[in-house]
Order: C-alpha cells, then sequence, then structure tokens
C-alpha cells in the first residue's frame, strides 16, 4: 500500500477515536448530572428524615419514651453533622433508631406518623437511585476508551452511599470510617 | 405535578401495557396531576386530543412471541420535542424504554427527571440481547428504574444493566369487586361455571389442555359450563371444543371491561391454564379483586400473584389431568371456594390503582429535586444550560461532605 493510503486510514482511525470520545464525555458529563441530582435527592430525604426525628423527640418524648427521645435526638443531630464524619454510619444509627419506634406511638399526631413512613419509603427510593448513578458512572469509567483516554480521570469516582434500609441491624463499617476519615 | 407518560405501543391495540398507562395516567389525573399522554396509534382519532398527543403509527416486529412495535425517525423526533416543550413535565415517564420505540426516542431527547417502567419478563428474548446494549447509553439518563415484577427486575439487571423498583401492575378493585354478575349466570345459582379469558387461537394460553380436562370434570358435574371470553376464531375454536363438550361450552366473544367485571363476578372458578410467557397475570389480579377462586398453572408469575398457592390453587402447566382434579376438587368444596374468595380480596388489595399510584408518586417526587426545573429537550438545554464548571462545582458537595 502506498503511504497516502496509510495517512488516510491513520486518518480515518483517528476521526473515529475523535467521535468514540467526545460521544463517551457526553456521556460522562450527562452521568456527573445525573450523579449530582440523584445525590441532592438522598440528601434531602435523609435531612428531611433527621428533621421529622428531631421534631418527634422534642415534642413527644413520652410517646417515644424519655430515654429513647435523648438517644433519638443525639443520632438525629449526628446525622446531620457527623462528629467522625462518617454519614453512613449516622444514617444507619438513626434509622435503626426509628424503624424500633413502636407501631403506633401515642399522641403523635397521625401526619407526623404518614411523614415518617413516606420518608422512610424516598429515602430507600433516593438511595437505591444514587447508588444506580453512581454504578452506571463507574461502569462507563471502567470503559476500555475510557481508560485509554483517561477520560474524566482526574475526577474522583463517586462513592456508593451504603445505608441499609430494611434489614433490622445496623453494623458499624470500620473500613469506611477509616477512608472517609482521610 | 405535571407528568408526561409515554407509551411506545399503539393505543388502539390491546395490550398490558397501554393498559397499564391509561389506568395510571387516570388514576393520577384522578388525585388532580396534571398528566399528559404521548403515544403511537393507528387512527389518531382513537386518542382523547384533551390529554393525549399522537405519536405516529408504528412498524410492528415481532418480539416476545407477540408483535412490538417499532418506531424511530426525525418525523417521530419532532413530535416528541413538541411534545417536551409543550407539556413543561416535571418528570417524564416512559415506559419500556429498551426497545426502539418513541420511549426510547424521549430516552435520547429528553434532559431532566426521567423514570422508566419495564415491563418485559422474557430473558430468552434476542432481540433485547442484541438491543439492550446499544440502547444502554441513553437508558442511563433514567433517573428512577421501575419493573412490574421481579422476572422483569431480573431481565433489567442482566441486559440491560441497572436496578429497579418493582411496583406491580394494578387493577381497579372497585370496579372489579362490585357489580353485578352475567345475566343467567350467578354464582353459586345458575350450576357451576368454570371461567377462562384468552384469545382462543394462541396456544401458549392453554385453552386446549383446559377443554380436555374439563371431559373430565364434566362426567363428574352434567351440568357445569366453561365460559370462554375473549378474541379469536369462532370456527378454529369450535373445531377445537368437539362434539362431546359442545353443550358446556359458551363461547362470550370479546368482552368490555364492564363486561369482564361481571363474567369474573359470575364464574364459580376461574382457570388460567396459560403454557408459558405470561409477564404478569394482571387476569389474575382481576379476578382475585371479581372474588372468583382461581386454577392457574405454576408458572413464575402466577406463582407470585397467587402468593405460591396461598390465594389460588396451582398445578403443573400442560397437564390435564391434574387441571380436572383441582377444577373438581374446588367445585367439591364451596367453603374452600369462600375461603380463596375472602383471601383474594385481600391480596387484590395491594394491587389497587390508588395503592399503586401513591408509590409511583413517591418516585416521582424522589427523582424531582428542588429547583431542578422542567424535563426540556436536549438542544434546547445545550443553549440554556449552566456551563458545565457551575455544575462541577455544585457536584463537589458530596465530596466535602464524604
Amino acid at each position: 500500500m502506498t503511504p497516502e493510503v496509510w495517512l488516510l486510514l491513520g486518518g480515518v482511525l483517528l476521526v473515529l477515536l475523535l467521535l468514540a470520545a467526545v460521544w463517551t464525555l457526553t456521556r460522562l458529563s450527562r452521568l456527573e448530572r445525573r450523579v449530582a441530582r440523584a445525590w441532592t435527592a438522598l440528601d434531602t430525604q435523609l435531612q428531611r428524615r433527621a428533621g421529622l426525628a428531631e421534631e418527634l423527640a422534642r415534642n413527644y418524648p413520652a410517646a417515644v419514651g424519655e430515654d429513647r427521645a435523648e438517644y433519638l435526638a443525639a443520632f438525629a443531630a449526628d446525622a446531620r453533622r457527623p462528629v467522625d464524619g462518617d454519614r453512613e454510619l449516622a444514617e444507619n444509627l438513626l434509622g435503626r433508631e426509628l424503624r424500633d419506634l413502636a407501631d403506633d406511638l401515642p399522641g403523635v399526631p397521625v401526619a407526623l406518623r404518614t411523614d415518617l413512613v413516606g420518608t422512610a419509603t424516598r429515602v430507600g427510593l433516593a438511595r437505591r437511585f444514587y447508588n444506580d448513578a453512581v454504578r452506571d458512572t463507574r461502569a462507563l469509567r471502567r470503559g476500555r476508551l475510557s481508560r485509554l483516554l483517561r477520560l474524566h480521570a482526574s475526577r474522583q469516582l463517586p462513592p456508593y452511599f451504603d445505608i441499609e434500609v430494611r434489614l433490622e441491624t445496623a453494623r458499624p463499617r470500620p473500613d469506611r470510617v477509616a477512608k472517609s476519615a482521610s | 405535578m405535571r407528568i408526561g407518560l409515554v407509551c411506545p405501543y399503539q393505543w388502539d391495540v390491546p395490550g398490558g401495557v397501554q393498559y397499564h398507562v391509561r389506568d395510571l395516567a387516570r388514576t393520577l389525573r384522578g388525585m388532580g396531576h396534571h398528566v399528559e399522554v404521548l403515544t403511537p396509534a393507528e387512527r389518531e382519532e382513537a386518542l382523547d386530543p384533551e390529554w393525549m398527543t399522537w405519536a405516529g403509527r408504528t412498524v410492528p416486529v415481532p418480539y416476545n412471541g407477540s408483535m412490538a412495535s417499532m418506531q424511530f425517525g426525525p418525523v417521530s423526533a419532532a413530535r416528541v420535542r413538541r411534545w417536551l416543550r409543550d407539556g413543561n413535565f416535571d418528570v417524564v415517564h416512559v415506559h419500556e424504554p429498551a426497545s426502539p420505540s418513541v420511549s426510547l426516542l424521549v430516552c435520547m431527547i429528553a434532559q431532566g427527571p426521567i423514570v422508566a417502567t419495564f415491563h418485559a419478563a422474557t430473558t430468552r428474548s434476542k432481540w433485547l440481547a442484541a438491543v439492550g446494549p446499544m440502547a444502554r447509553p441513553w437508558l442511563e439518563r433514567i433517573s428512577g428504574r421501575i419493573a412490574v415484577s421481579d422476572f422483569a427486575r431480573r431481565v433489567q439487571v442482566e441486559h440491560l444493566g441497572g436496578d429497579a423498583v418493582i411496583i406491580p401492575n394494578g387493577v381497579h378493585v372497585a370496579a372489579f369487586a362490585e357489580g353485578p354478575p352475567l345475566p343467567g349466570y350467578s354464582r353459586g345459582v345458575d350450576g357451576p361455571t368454570i371461567g377462562f379469558l384468552g384469545r382462543y387461537d394462541e396456544p401458549r394460553k392453554g385453552l386446549p389442555v383446559l377443554l380436555e380436562a374439563m371431559r373430565t370434570v364434566q362426567r363428574r358435574y352434567p351440568g357445569v359450563r366453561l365460559l370462554i371470553a375473549g378474541r379469536g376464531d369462532a370456527e378454529e375454536v369450535r373445531a377445537l371444543i368437539g362434539a362431546d363438550l359442545q353443550a358446556s361450552v359458551a363461547l362470550l366473544g370479546e368482552l368490555s371491561e364492564e363486561d369482564k367485571g361481571a363474567f369474573l363476578r359470575s364464574v364459580d372458578v376461574y382457570c388460567a391454564p396459560n403454557l408459558l410467557g405470561e409477564s404478569f397475570g394482571v387476569i389474575l389480579i382481576e379476578a382475585l379483586a371479581a372474588g372468583a377462586p382461581i386454577v392457574a398453572s405454576d408458572l413464575d408469575a402466577f406463582k407470585r400473584v397467587l402468593d405460591d398457592g396461598a390465594a389460588g390453587v396451582l398445578v403443573r402447566r400442560g397437564d390435564p389431568p391434574a387441571l380436572a382434579g383441582a377444577l373438581c376438587a374446588l367445585l367439591d368444596d364451596p367453603d374452600r371456594r369462600a375461603e380463596l374468595s375472602a383471601r383474594g380480596a385481600v391480596a387484590a388489595a395491594g394491587y389497587d390503582w390508588d395503592v399503586l399510584a401513591r408509590r409511583i408518586l413517591a418516585v416521582y417526587e424522589t427523582v424531582v429535586v428542588p429547583d431542578g426545573g422542567p424535563v426540556v429537550a436536549e438542544d434546547e438545554h445545550l443553549v440554556s444550560a449552566p456551563t458545565d464548571g457551575k455544575r462541577a462545582r455544585s457536584t463537589l458537595r458530596w465530596r466535602g461532605q464524604g
């Protein structure tokens, strides 16, 4: 083959590679926006849950029990501003505390109880949608093209938000404490 | 909330996805939300212009043993754009977006909160295996995924690489629970009746198995009547029935929604002898809501709806003697029928559209973030969007929080 043909072939290949790179970059930034939106949604629901827990502890300590109310208030405050920086652990503790409450809280208005149940559902949904978005991002970042061309390589991989929503027991995650403290 | 629903299949052709979208739209409208539907249809006049937009016609392609719709091209894309622009939706909810349909087009064009519901439950589909990965770049835009069953979720996870929350298909329980029976076939009064609903000429619906079983049932209950409802060629099915059963079988033809309710309220036993391919089994939920005791084949989808046999009798698929045995046992035992009837009402309550629409609304509310803005068509977004730099900074929040 003549040098011209080689040059042409190389050119075509380069253009294809460029197109693929642009396309992948478009997908990556789209996913970045989706992750950001999903995080906002999850954060909103978690804040809302903490707010409801605080309201419950402050206004209806008799219904949940005095001891319980203190714990609840403390866990809610910690979920808003985790002392050791581990939000997942803090949210797990609050979630467990809320799950352990009796089903019929005497004296607590129906509206608040409905809100609590609704928020618990939405926390579950938001967590799943956020982790879905993270997984899609990670899958694309792991792709051959992304690694070859180092697309978005300087950006941190979005972390999974790993709280349990339905299971009965919460386990502390020492590995995560170490990771997020660094 | 302003909600845009997208149905990928022709509106004027009967089908589970179409009914799902229709019922969801009506329920949400009844709850005071602004709902619009974008759907293809054979005839534009079949749509209610007040809240439905015509997306053109589709090209049929074989899929999952039935016909699926294909729709692509610049004209459809322009319709999608206009619909998104005029609708100004808070959230767009597409159905079955993995096939090349108007649903996938919406995923390609819309920018903003998109929710998708996956209906198909077959894992044998070569089509999905081939097309799924190609659609992936656009399915990535979906913020919240819903599957109508465990099986639909499994398809989603295996072929399309994403998880989904399960929210089943619904029925209007009250519409089936209350109302008159079919004249001449009152339950428990006019002699034992067994009901079957489905296309006569689709072997996978299992009518031949039921007819074979009926020969045994007829020997024990000479007065038994089999009521067959649904579309199909009457001559063909008469040949299938044969001379010995002719007197015990009544062909009701295709039923309207009200008549379907009346039919299910009339029969002493509803039978679903399907051999394969049923992805959900809405008809079983309708029968449960109508208080009909059920004998169904042991398909995974049916087992799920019937709570592994607690809300209905399950028999081995394609086994006429077993089916005949189950039918006779149930006809013999009025107490058992009453018990199944009572359990059915409880089981059906969880599938009521009012309950399910609220669960779907919770999904919408989760994906719609405060100040997130409406769903827009992509090119407009490129003009009006904030720069990527701005957005990148806003995403720093979760990094800081760790």
